[in-house]
Protein backbone atom coordinates (compact mmCIF):
# COMPACT_ATOMS: atom_id res chain seq x y z
CA UNK A 1 0.00 0.00 0.00
CA UNK A 2 2.75 2.29 1.05
CA UNK A 3 4.70 1.46 -2.10
CA UNK A 4 1.78 2.37 -4.37
CA UNK A 5 1.27 5.69 -2.61
CA UNK A 6 4.98 6.36 -2.92
CA UNK A 7 4.95 5.60 -6.64
CA UNK A 8 1.92 7.81 -7.16
CA UNK A 9 3.54 10.66 -5.30
CA UNK A 10 6.68 10.26 -7.39
CA UNK A 11 4.57 10.29 -10.53
CA UNK A 12 2.80 13.45 -9.47
CA UNK A 13 6.11 15.06 -8.67
CA UNK A 14 7.46 14.18 -12.06
CA UNK A 15 4.36 15.49 -13.82
CA UNK A 16 4.43 18.73 -11.91
CA UNK A 17 8.13 19.13 -12.70
CA UNK A 18 7.47 18.43 -16.39
CA UNK A 19 4.62 20.93 -16.40
CA UNK A 20 6.73 23.52 -14.65
CA UNK A 21 9.61 23.08 -17.07
CA UNK A 22 7.34 23.18 -20.13
CA UNK A 23 5.58 26.20 -18.59
CA UNK A 24 8.97 27.83 -18.22
CA UNK A 25 9.79 26.94 -21.82
CA UNK A 26 6.53 28.43 -23.03
CA UNK A 27 7.20 31.56 -20.99
CA UNK A 28 10.65 31.91 -22.52
CA UNK A 29 9.29 31.23 -26.00
CA UNK A 30 6.60 33.91 -25.74
CA UNK A 31 8.83 36.32 -23.79
CA UNK A 32 11.55 36.08 -26.44
CA UNK A 33 9.14 36.68 -29.30
CA UNK A 34 7.55 39.57 -27.41
CA UNK A 35 10.96 41.22 -26.99
CA UNK A 36 11.61 40.76 -30.70
CA UNK A 37 8.32 42.43 -31.63
CA UNK A 38 8.86 45.29 -29.17
CA UNK A 39 12.33 45.92 -30.62
CA UNK A 40 10.90 45.75 -34.13
CA UNK A 41 8.15 48.21 -33.17
CA UNK A 42 10.57 50.64 -31.51
CA UNK A 43 13.05 50.42 -34.39
CA UNK A 44 10.43 51.26 -37.00
CA UNK A 45 8.93 54.00 -34.81
CA UNK A 46 12.36 55.54 -34.43
CA UNK A 47 13.03 55.52 -38.19
CA UNK A 48 9.54 56.74 -39.09
CA UNK A 49 9.78 59.61 -36.56
CA UNK A 50 12.06 61.26 -39.11
CA UNK A 51 9.54 63.08 -41.38
CA UNK A 52 11.60 62.19 -44.49
CA UNK A 53 11.10 58.54 -43.74
CA UNK A 54 7.49 58.59 -42.52
CA UNK A 55 6.58 56.09 -45.25
CA UNK A 56 8.68 53.50 -43.42
CA UNK A 57 5.94 53.24 -40.76
CA UNK A 58 4.40 50.43 -42.82
CA UNK A 59 7.37 48.24 -41.96
CA UNK A 60 6.25 47.99 -38.35
CA UNK A 61 4.76 44.92 -36.71
CA UNK A 62 1.23 46.34 -36.41
CA UNK A 63 0.72 46.96 -40.16
CA UNK A 64 2.26 43.53 -40.81
CA UNK A 65 -0.23 41.82 -38.51
CA UNK A 66 -3.06 43.84 -40.05
CA UNK A 67 -1.97 42.59 -43.48
CA UNK A 68 -2.50 38.94 -42.54
CA UNK A 69 -6.33 38.87 -42.67
CA UNK A 70 -6.54 40.29 -46.18
CA UNK A 71 -3.60 38.25 -47.44
CA UNK A 72 -5.53 35.24 -46.22
CA UNK A 73 -8.88 36.33 -47.63
CA UNK A 74 -7.36 37.05 -51.02
CA UNK A 75 -5.91 33.56 -50.94
CA UNK A 76 -2.38 34.91 -51.52
CA UNK A 77 -1.03 33.29 -48.41
CA UNK A 78 -2.58 29.88 -49.07
CA UNK A 79 -1.52 29.72 -52.70
CA UNK A 80 2.02 30.87 -51.87
CA UNK A 81 2.37 28.26 -49.13
CA UNK A 82 0.86 25.48 -51.25
CA UNK A 83 3.05 26.25 -54.27
CA UNK A 84 6.26 26.61 -52.25
CA UNK A 85 5.43 23.64 -50.07
CA UNK A 86 4.91 21.44 -53.11
CA UNK A 87 8.25 22.50 -54.66
CA UNK A 88 10.10 22.12 -51.39
CA UNK A 89 8.56 18.72 -50.72
CA UNK A 90 9.22 17.31 -54.18
CA UNK A 91 12.73 18.79 -54.28
CA UNK A 92 13.61 17.28 -50.89
CA UNK A 93 12.08 13.92 -51.82
CA UNK A 94 14.18 13.77 -54.99
CA UNK A 95 17.26 14.78 -52.97
CA UNK A 96 16.55 11.98 -50.46
CA UNK A 97 15.85 9.43 -53.20
CA UNK A 98 19.20 10.24 -54.84
CA UNK A 99 21.23 11.18 -51.79
CA UNK A 100 20.60 8.23 -49.48
CA UNK A 101 21.62 5.51 -51.99
CA UNK A 102 24.72 7.48 -53.03
CA UNK A 103 25.58 7.99 -49.37
CA UNK A 104 25.19 4.26 -48.71
CA UNK A 105 27.49 3.43 -51.62
CA UNK A 106 30.01 5.97 -50.31
CA UNK A 107 29.81 4.46 -46.85
CA UNK A 108 30.21 0.87 -48.05
CA UNK A 109 32.79 1.23 -50.83
CA UNK A 110 36.09 2.85 -49.96
CA UNK A 111 37.01 2.97 -53.65
CA UNK A 112 33.86 4.92 -54.57
CA UNK A 113 34.34 7.25 -51.60
CA UNK A 114 37.87 8.12 -52.63
CA UNK A 115 37.07 8.64 -56.29
CA UNK A 116 33.90 10.59 -55.73
CA UNK A 117 35.36 12.98 -53.17
CA UNK A 118 36.90 15.51 -55.59
CA UNK A 119 34.02 15.73 -58.10
CA UNK A 120 31.41 15.81 -55.32
CA UNK A 121 33.22 18.56 -53.43
CA UNK A 122 33.50 20.56 -56.63
CA UNK A 123 29.80 20.13 -57.49
CA UNK A 124 28.73 20.75 -53.90
CA UNK A 125 30.48 24.11 -53.83
CA UNK A 126 28.83 25.32 -57.03
CA UNK A 127 26.41 27.83 -55.59
CA UNK A 128 23.00 26.25 -56.42
CA UNK A 129 21.52 29.33 -58.03
CA UNK A 130 24.30 29.34 -60.64
CA UNK A 131 22.61 26.30 -62.17
CA UNK A 132 19.51 28.40 -62.73
CA UNK A 133 20.11 29.41 -66.38
CA UNK A 134 21.07 25.85 -67.32
CA UNK A 135 18.04 24.49 -65.46
CA UNK A 136 15.68 26.90 -67.21
CA UNK A 137 17.04 25.82 -70.59
CA UNK A 138 16.81 22.14 -69.69
CA UNK A 139 13.36 22.13 -68.15
CA UNK A 140 11.65 25.05 -69.78
CA UNK A 141 9.10 25.09 -66.97
CA UNK A 142 9.81 27.52 -64.16
CA UNK A 143 8.26 25.27 -61.51
CA UNK A 144 10.46 22.32 -62.49
CA UNK A 145 13.49 24.62 -62.38
CA UNK A 146 12.75 25.55 -58.76
CA UNK A 147 12.41 21.86 -57.84
CA UNK A 148 15.70 21.06 -59.61
CA UNK A 149 17.52 23.86 -57.77
CA UNK A 150 16.19 22.67 -54.41
CA UNK A 151 17.15 19.07 -55.17
CA UNK A 152 20.69 19.95 -56.28
CA UNK A 153 21.20 22.11 -53.19
CA UNK A 154 19.73 19.58 -50.77
CA UNK A 155 21.31 16.39 -52.07
CA UNK A 156 24.85 17.04 -50.70
CA UNK A 157 24.12 17.26 -46.98
CA UNK A 158 22.02 14.09 -47.29
CA UNK A 159 24.77 12.19 -49.14
CA UNK A 160 27.52 13.18 -46.71
CA UNK A 161 25.40 12.62 -43.61
CA UNK A 162 24.34 9.16 -44.81
CA UNK A 163 27.95 8.21 -45.53
CA UNK A 164 29.05 9.52 -42.13
CA UNK A 165 26.28 7.53 -40.47
CA UNK A 166 27.37 4.31 -42.17
CA UNK A 167 30.97 4.94 -41.15
CA UNK A 168 29.81 4.73 -37.53
CA UNK A 169 28.14 1.34 -37.99
CA UNK A 170 30.17 -1.27 -36.14
CA UNK A 171 31.24 -4.01 -38.61
CA UNK A 172 30.75 -6.52 -35.79
CA UNK A 173 27.00 -6.01 -36.08
CA UNK A 174 27.06 -7.43 -39.58
CA UNK A 175 29.06 -10.42 -38.40
CA UNK A 176 26.63 -11.06 -35.57
CA UNK A 177 23.67 -10.69 -37.93
CA UNK A 178 25.24 -13.08 -40.43
CA UNK A 179 25.85 -15.59 -37.67
CA UNK A 180 22.22 -15.33 -36.71
CA UNK A 181 21.24 -16.07 -40.30
CA UNK A 182 20.24 -12.60 -41.50
CA UNK A 183 19.74 -12.15 -45.22
CA UNK A 184 21.06 -9.11 -47.13
CA UNK A 185 17.56 -7.65 -46.93
CA UNK A 186 17.59 -8.07 -43.15
CA UNK A 187 20.95 -6.36 -42.97
CA UNK A 188 19.50 -3.37 -44.80
CA UNK A 189 16.20 -3.10 -42.92
CA UNK A 190 17.32 -4.29 -39.49
CA UNK A 191 20.82 -2.84 -39.21
CA UNK A 192 21.71 -0.22 -41.79
CA UNK A 193 18.48 1.77 -41.84
CA UNK A 194 17.92 1.98 -38.06
CA UNK A 195 21.61 2.74 -37.53
CA UNK A 196 21.79 5.56 -40.04
CA UNK A 197 18.28 6.98 -39.47
CA UNK A 198 19.66 9.52 -37.04
CA UNK A 199 22.42 10.72 -39.35
CA UNK A 200 20.14 10.78 -42.39
CA UNK A 201 17.74 12.95 -40.40
CA UNK A 202 20.59 15.26 -39.42
CA UNK A 203 21.37 15.50 -43.12
CA UNK A 204 17.73 16.18 -43.94
CA UNK A 205 17.66 18.96 -41.37
CA UNK A 206 20.73 20.58 -42.96
CA UNK A 207 19.23 19.99 -46.40
CA UNK A 208 16.00 21.65 -45.34
CA UNK A 209 17.95 24.69 -44.17
CA UNK A 210 19.75 25.01 -47.50
CA UNK A 211 16.59 24.28 -49.50
CA UNK A 212 14.79 26.99 -47.57
CA UNK A 213 17.54 29.47 -48.49
CA UNK A 214 17.42 28.45 -52.16
CA UNK A 215 13.62 28.39 -52.44
CA UNK A 216 13.02 32.12 -52.13
CA UNK A 217 15.53 33.42 -54.72
CA UNK A 218 14.57 30.56 -57.06
CA UNK A 219 11.01 31.82 -56.91
CA UNK A 220 12.07 35.39 -57.68
CA UNK A 221 12.64 34.32 -61.26
CA UNK A 222 9.98 33.21 -63.67
CA UNK A 223 7.25 31.78 -61.44
CA UNK A 224 4.01 33.54 -60.55
CA UNK A 225 3.21 31.98 -57.20
CA UNK A 226 5.05 30.89 -54.11
CA UNK A 227 6.65 32.59 -51.12
CA UNK A 228 9.52 34.09 -53.12
CA UNK A 229 7.12 35.44 -55.69
CA UNK A 230 4.94 36.91 -52.93
CA UNK A 231 7.97 38.77 -51.50
CA UNK A 232 8.88 40.03 -54.96
CA UNK A 233 5.28 41.02 -55.66
CA UNK A 234 4.92 42.89 -52.36
CA UNK A 235 8.11 44.78 -53.10
CA UNK A 236 7.05 45.75 -56.61
CA UNK A 237 3.60 46.89 -55.51
CA UNK A 238 5.29 48.84 -52.67
CA UNK A 239 3.01 47.19 -50.09
CA UNK A 240 5.56 47.06 -47.30
CA UNK A 241 3.08 45.73 -44.77
CA UNK A 242 2.50 42.57 -46.78
CA UNK A 243 6.26 42.34 -47.41
CA UNK A 244 6.89 42.20 -43.67
CA UNK A 245 3.97 39.79 -43.25
CA UNK A 246 5.53 37.47 -45.84
CA UNK A 247 8.95 37.67 -44.16
CA UNK A 248 7.29 36.78 -40.87
CA UNK A 249 5.43 33.84 -42.45
CA UNK A 250 8.62 32.56 -44.10
CA UNK A 251 10.41 32.69 -40.75
CA UNK A 252 7.52 31.04 -38.91
CA UNK A 253 7.12 28.17 -41.41
CA UNK A 254 10.89 27.64 -41.50
CA UNK A 255 10.96 27.54 -37.70
CA UNK A 256 8.10 25.03 -37.67
CA UNK A 257 9.76 22.74 -40.24
CA UNK A 258 13.11 22.93 -38.47
CA UNK A 259 11.50 22.14 -35.10
CA UNK A 260 9.74 19.14 -36.67
CA UNK A 261 13.16 17.87 -37.80
CA UNK A 262 14.57 18.42 -34.31
CA UNK A 263 11.70 16.43 -32.79
CA UNK A 264 12.26 13.59 -35.27
CA UNK A 265 15.99 13.69 -34.45
CA UNK A 266 15.25 13.31 -30.76
CA UNK A 267 13.06 10.35 -31.56
CA UNK A 268 15.74 8.54 -33.58
CA UNK A 269 18.72 9.35 -31.42
CA UNK A 270 20.21 6.09 -30.15
CA UNK A 271 23.71 7.39 -29.56
CA UNK A 272 22.91 8.66 -26.10
CA UNK A 273 20.33 6.03 -25.36
CA UNK B 1 69.97 1.24 -25.74
CA UNK B 2 72.64 3.72 -26.66
CA UNK B 3 71.89 7.28 -27.59
CA UNK B 4 73.00 6.71 -31.16
CA UNK B 5 70.66 3.76 -31.70
CA UNK B 6 67.70 5.73 -30.29
CA UNK B 7 68.55 8.54 -32.63
CA UNK B 8 68.72 6.18 -35.62
CA UNK B 9 65.41 4.63 -34.53
CA UNK B 10 63.77 8.02 -34.36
CA UNK B 11 65.06 9.00 -37.77
CA UNK B 12 63.87 5.75 -39.42
CA UNK B 13 60.50 6.23 -37.75
CA UNK B 14 60.42 9.76 -39.08
CA UNK B 15 61.35 8.58 -42.56
CA UNK B 16 58.55 6.02 -42.39
CA UNK B 17 56.07 8.73 -41.37
CA UNK B 18 57.19 10.97 -44.22
CA UNK B 19 57.03 8.04 -46.62
CA UNK B 20 53.51 7.11 -45.46
CA UNK B 21 52.43 10.69 -45.72
CA UNK B 22 53.79 10.98 -49.27
CA UNK B 23 52.16 7.73 -50.25
CA UNK B 24 48.79 8.71 -48.85
CA UNK B 25 49.09 12.18 -50.40
CA UNK B 26 49.92 10.77 -53.82
CA UNK B 27 47.10 8.27 -53.47
CA UNK B 28 44.72 11.08 -52.58
CA UNK B 29 45.99 13.15 -55.48
CA UNK B 30 45.56 10.24 -57.87
CA UNK B 31 42.04 9.49 -56.63
CA UNK B 32 41.05 13.13 -56.93
CA UNK B 33 42.46 13.27 -60.42
CA UNK B 34 40.60 10.13 -61.54
CA UNK B 35 37.39 11.38 -59.92
CA UNK B 36 37.58 14.72 -61.69
CA UNK B 37 38.49 13.01 -64.97
CA UNK B 38 35.38 10.83 -64.63
CA UNK B 39 33.27 13.93 -64.04
CA UNK B 40 34.67 15.60 -67.15
CA UNK B 41 34.15 12.50 -69.27
CA UNK B 42 30.50 12.32 -68.16
CA UNK B 43 30.16 16.01 -68.89
CA UNK B 44 31.75 15.50 -72.33
CA UNK B 45 29.32 12.69 -73.11
CA UNK B 46 26.45 14.95 -72.10
CA UNK B 47 27.78 17.74 -74.33
CA UNK B 48 28.25 15.30 -77.19
CA UNK B 49 24.67 14.07 -76.81
CA UNK B 50 23.49 17.69 -77.00
CA UNK B 51 25.47 18.40 -80.16
CA UNK B 52 24.47 15.12 -81.83
CA UNK B 53 20.78 15.92 -81.59
CA UNK B 54 19.80 18.63 -84.14
CA UNK B 55 17.12 19.95 -81.77
CA UNK B 56 19.67 20.73 -79.05
CA UNK B 57 22.67 21.46 -81.22
CA UNK B 58 22.70 25.13 -80.24
CA UNK B 59 23.42 24.06 -76.66
CA UNK B 60 26.57 22.13 -77.54
CA UNK B 61 28.59 25.01 -76.06
CA UNK B 62 27.64 23.62 -72.64
CA UNK B 63 30.20 20.86 -73.18
CA UNK B 64 33.58 20.85 -71.44
CA UNK B 65 35.71 21.68 -74.50
CA UNK B 66 33.97 24.96 -75.39
CA UNK B 67 34.00 25.75 -71.66
CA UNK B 68 37.74 25.30 -71.32
CA UNK B 69 38.24 27.34 -74.48
CA UNK B 70 36.13 30.12 -72.97
CA UNK B 71 38.23 30.44 -69.81
CA UNK B 72 41.34 32.03 -71.42
CA UNK B 73 39.17 34.52 -73.30
CA UNK B 74 37.29 35.43 -70.12
CA UNK B 75 40.59 35.79 -68.29
CA UNK B 76 42.13 38.03 -70.94
CA UNK B 77 39.05 40.21 -70.98
CA UNK B 78 39.51 40.54 -67.21
CA UNK B 79 36.01 39.25 -66.56
CA UNK B 80 37.01 36.42 -64.21
CA UNK B 81 39.34 38.63 -62.19
CA UNK B 82 36.89 41.48 -61.75
CA UNK B 83 34.04 39.09 -60.86
CA UNK B 84 36.20 37.29 -58.31
CA UNK B 85 37.44 40.53 -56.76
CA UNK B 86 33.94 42.03 -56.49
CA UNK B 87 32.39 38.86 -55.06
CA UNK B 88 35.38 38.20 -52.83
CA UNK B 89 35.11 41.66 -51.30
CA UNK B 90 31.40 41.21 -50.56
CA UNK B 91 31.90 37.71 -49.19
CA UNK B 92 34.83 38.76 -47.02
CA UNK B 93 33.12 41.83 -45.60
CA UNK B 94 29.89 39.92 -44.99
CA UNK B 95 31.68 37.11 -43.18
CA UNK B 96 33.79 39.54 -41.17
CA UNK B 97 30.72 41.41 -39.94
CA UNK B 98 28.95 38.11 -39.25
CA UNK B 99 31.98 37.13 -37.18
CA UNK B 100 32.11 40.42 -35.30
CA UNK B 101 28.43 40.05 -34.38
CA UNK B 102 28.13 36.28 -34.13
CA UNK B 103 31.01 35.47 -31.78
CA UNK B 104 30.02 37.96 -29.03
CA UNK B 105 26.39 36.89 -29.41
CA UNK B 106 27.44 33.26 -29.07
CA UNK B 107 29.57 34.02 -26.01
CA UNK B 108 26.61 35.82 -24.45
CA UNK B 109 24.40 32.81 -25.21
CA UNK B 110 26.98 30.45 -23.78
CA UNK B 111 27.56 32.41 -20.59
CA UNK B 112 24.06 33.58 -19.65
CA UNK B 113 21.35 30.98 -19.27
CA UNK B 114 18.69 33.70 -19.11
CA UNK B 115 19.83 35.20 -22.43
CA UNK B 116 20.07 31.77 -24.05
CA UNK B 117 16.54 30.86 -23.04
CA UNK B 118 14.97 34.15 -24.01
CA UNK B 119 16.86 34.53 -27.28
CA UNK B 120 16.06 31.03 -28.53
CA UNK B 121 12.67 31.66 -30.11
CA UNK B 122 13.43 35.04 -31.75
CA UNK B 123 16.80 33.78 -33.03
CA UNK B 124 15.27 30.59 -34.44
CA UNK B 125 12.56 32.63 -36.13
CA UNK B 126 15.06 35.08 -37.62
CA UNK B 127 17.43 32.27 -38.59
CA UNK B 128 14.72 30.54 -40.58
CA UNK B 129 13.77 33.66 -42.51
CA UNK B 130 15.21 32.77 -45.90
CA UNK B 131 18.00 35.38 -46.28
CA UNK B 132 16.98 36.51 -49.74
CA UNK B 133 13.56 37.57 -48.40
CA UNK B 134 15.41 40.45 -46.72
CA UNK B 135 16.50 41.61 -50.17
CA UNK B 136 13.71 44.17 -50.76
CA UNK B 137 14.23 45.55 -47.26
CA UNK B 138 18.01 45.68 -47.71
CA UNK B 139 17.66 47.55 -50.97
CA UNK B 140 15.43 50.15 -49.29
CA UNK B 141 17.71 50.55 -46.29
CA UNK B 142 20.96 50.77 -48.24
CA UNK B 143 19.46 52.85 -51.02
CA UNK B 144 22.77 54.11 -52.29
CA UNK B 145 24.71 50.92 -52.44
CA UNK B 146 24.10 47.49 -53.91
CA UNK B 147 27.38 46.40 -52.37
CA UNK B 148 26.06 47.15 -48.90
CA UNK B 149 22.78 45.31 -49.50
CA UNK B 150 24.64 42.20 -50.64
CA UNK B 151 27.02 42.40 -47.68
CA UNK B 152 23.99 42.75 -45.42
CA UNK B 153 22.39 39.62 -46.93
CA UNK B 154 25.59 37.61 -46.51
CA UNK B 155 25.96 38.81 -42.94
CA UNK B 156 22.40 37.99 -41.95
CA UNK B 157 22.76 34.51 -43.48
CA UNK B 158 26.18 33.77 -41.97
CA UNK B 159 25.74 35.16 -38.47
CA UNK B 160 23.54 32.28 -37.16
CA UNK B 161 25.87 29.33 -37.65
CA UNK B 162 28.71 31.35 -36.09
CA UNK B 163 26.62 32.42 -33.09
CA UNK B 164 25.21 28.93 -32.42
CA UNK B 165 28.58 27.21 -32.90
CA UNK B 166 30.25 29.63 -30.48
CA UNK B 167 27.55 29.00 -27.88
CA UNK B 168 27.82 25.22 -28.37
CA UNK B 169 31.61 25.45 -27.99
CA UNK B 170 31.33 27.39 -24.74
CA UNK B 171 28.84 24.87 -23.39
CA UNK B 172 31.53 22.20 -23.69
CA UNK B 173 34.11 24.14 -21.68
CA UNK B 174 34.59 22.36 -18.37
CA UNK B 175 34.10 24.83 -15.48
CA UNK B 176 36.82 22.95 -13.61
CA UNK B 177 39.41 24.34 -16.02
CA UNK B 178 38.70 27.84 -14.77
CA UNK B 179 39.07 26.69 -11.17
CA UNK B 180 42.36 24.99 -11.92
CA UNK B 181 43.57 28.07 -13.79
CA UNK B 182 42.58 30.32 -10.90
CA UNK B 183 44.42 28.06 -8.49
CA UNK B 184 47.48 28.33 -10.69
CA UNK B 185 47.18 32.10 -10.50
CA UNK B 186 45.72 32.85 -13.96
CA UNK B 187 44.53 36.40 -14.58
CA UNK B 188 41.17 37.09 -16.31
CA UNK B 189 42.90 37.65 -19.67
CA UNK B 190 44.72 34.36 -19.24
CA UNK B 191 41.33 32.73 -18.85
CA UNK B 192 40.20 34.29 -22.11
CA UNK B 193 43.34 33.71 -24.16
CA UNK B 194 44.56 30.44 -22.73
CA UNK B 195 41.30 28.64 -21.97
CA UNK B 196 38.20 30.05 -23.61
CA UNK B 197 39.60 30.89 -27.03
CA UNK B 198 41.58 27.67 -27.61
CA UNK B 199 38.62 25.68 -26.30
CA UNK B 200 36.06 27.24 -28.63
CA UNK B 201 38.35 27.75 -31.65
CA UNK B 202 37.32 24.36 -33.00
CA UNK B 203 33.60 25.06 -32.76
CA UNK B 204 34.00 28.55 -34.15
CA UNK B 205 35.89 27.17 -37.14
CA UNK B 206 33.14 24.55 -37.66
CA UNK B 207 30.62 27.39 -37.52
CA UNK B 208 32.71 29.38 -39.97
CA UNK B 209 32.67 26.47 -42.39
CA UNK B 210 28.87 26.28 -42.24
CA UNK B 211 28.64 30.07 -42.51
CA UNK B 212 30.89 30.07 -45.57
CA UNK B 213 28.73 27.42 -47.22
CA UNK B 214 25.57 29.44 -46.64
CA UNK B 215 27.19 32.72 -47.64
CA UNK B 216 28.32 31.07 -50.87
CA UNK B 217 24.74 29.95 -51.56
CA UNK B 218 23.40 33.45 -50.87
CA UNK B 219 26.07 35.36 -52.79
CA UNK B 220 25.10 34.29 -56.31
CA UNK B 221 21.34 35.02 -56.17
CA UNK B 222 22.07 38.31 -54.37
CA UNK B 223 24.24 39.27 -57.32
CA UNK B 224 21.67 38.16 -59.88
CA UNK B 225 19.54 41.16 -58.95
CA UNK B 226 20.68 44.66 -59.69
CA UNK B 227 24.48 44.72 -59.48
CA UNK B 228 26.77 44.83 -62.48
CA UNK B 229 29.76 43.00 -61.05
CA UNK B 230 30.53 39.74 -59.33
CA UNK B 231 30.11 36.05 -60.06
CA UNK B 232 26.30 36.12 -59.95
CA UNK B 233 26.25 38.99 -62.41
CA UNK B 234 28.70 37.15 -64.69
CA UNK B 235 26.24 34.24 -64.84
CA UNK B 236 23.34 36.50 -65.63
CA UNK B 237 25.39 38.35 -68.23
CA UNK B 238 26.48 35.12 -69.95
CA UNK B 239 22.89 33.91 -69.98
CA UNK B 240 21.55 37.11 -71.47
CA UNK B 241 24.19 37.20 -74.20
CA UNK B 242 23.52 33.48 -74.85
CA UNK B 243 27.24 32.80 -74.31
CA UNK B 244 26.71 29.26 -73.02
CA UNK B 245 30.39 28.38 -72.87
CA UNK B 246 31.01 31.47 -70.70
CA UNK B 247 28.11 30.37 -68.51
CA UNK B 248 29.54 26.93 -67.79
CA UNK B 249 33.01 28.46 -67.40
CA UNK B 250 31.71 30.74 -64.63
CA UNK B 251 29.83 27.84 -63.01
CA UNK B 252 33.13 25.91 -62.99
CA UNK B 253 35.00 28.89 -61.52
CA UNK B 254 32.36 29.22 -58.79
CA UNK B 255 32.71 25.52 -57.94
CA UNK B 256 36.51 25.65 -57.88
CA UNK B 257 36.70 28.77 -55.71
CA UNK B 258 34.05 27.43 -53.35
CA UNK B 259 35.93 24.15 -53.06
CA UNK B 260 39.19 26.00 -52.38
CA UNK B 261 37.64 28.18 -49.67
CA UNK B 262 35.88 25.21 -48.08
CA UNK B 263 39.13 23.20 -48.00
CA UNK B 264 40.90 26.15 -46.41
CA UNK B 265 38.36 26.32 -43.58
CA UNK B 266 38.36 22.52 -43.29
CA UNK B 267 42.12 22.72 -42.66
CA UNK B 268 41.50 25.29 -39.92
CA UNK B 269 38.90 22.97 -38.38
CA UNK B 270 41.46 20.16 -38.33
CA UNK B 271 44.12 22.44 -36.89
CA UNK B 272 41.89 23.52 -34.00
CA UNK B 273 40.52 20.08 -33.28
CA UNK B 274 41.54 19.10 -29.76
CA UNK B 275 38.64 16.75 -29.06
CA UNK B 276 40.40 13.76 -30.56
CA UNK B 277 43.87 14.88 -29.60
CA UNK B 278 44.38 16.67 -32.91
CA UNK B 279 46.18 15.18 -35.84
Amino acid sequence: MNGVAETMRMGELRISRALRSSGRELGNFLGGLLILFVLWYLGVEFIASNPDKASFADFGPIPAFKAFPWLWEDGILQSAITASGYRLGVGLLIAIAIGVPIGIIMGLSKRFREFSNAPFQLLRMVSPLSWEPIAVLSFGLAGATVIFLIAIAAVWPIIFATAAGLAKVDPAWFKVARNLGASRWHMLTQIIIPAIAYDVLTGIRLALGVAWIVLVPAEFLGVSEGLGYAVQDAKESLSYDSLMAMILIIGAIGYLLDSACVLALKRYSWHKG
Amino acid sequence: MSNGAAHADASTAQAAVVHDFLKSASRRFFNGFVGLATLFVLWWIGGYALSANPATESFSDFGPIPTFKAIPALWEAGKIQSAVVASGYRLGMGLLIAFAIGVPLGILMGRSKRFRELSNSPFQLLRMVSPLSWMPLAVLIFVASWDQSIIFLITIAAVWPIAFATAAGLAKVDPAWFKVARNLGAKPWHMVFNITIPAIAFDISTGTRLALGIAWVVLVPAELLGVTSGLGYAIKDARETLAYSDLTAIVLVIGVIGWFLDSLVAMLVKRFNWHKGGE
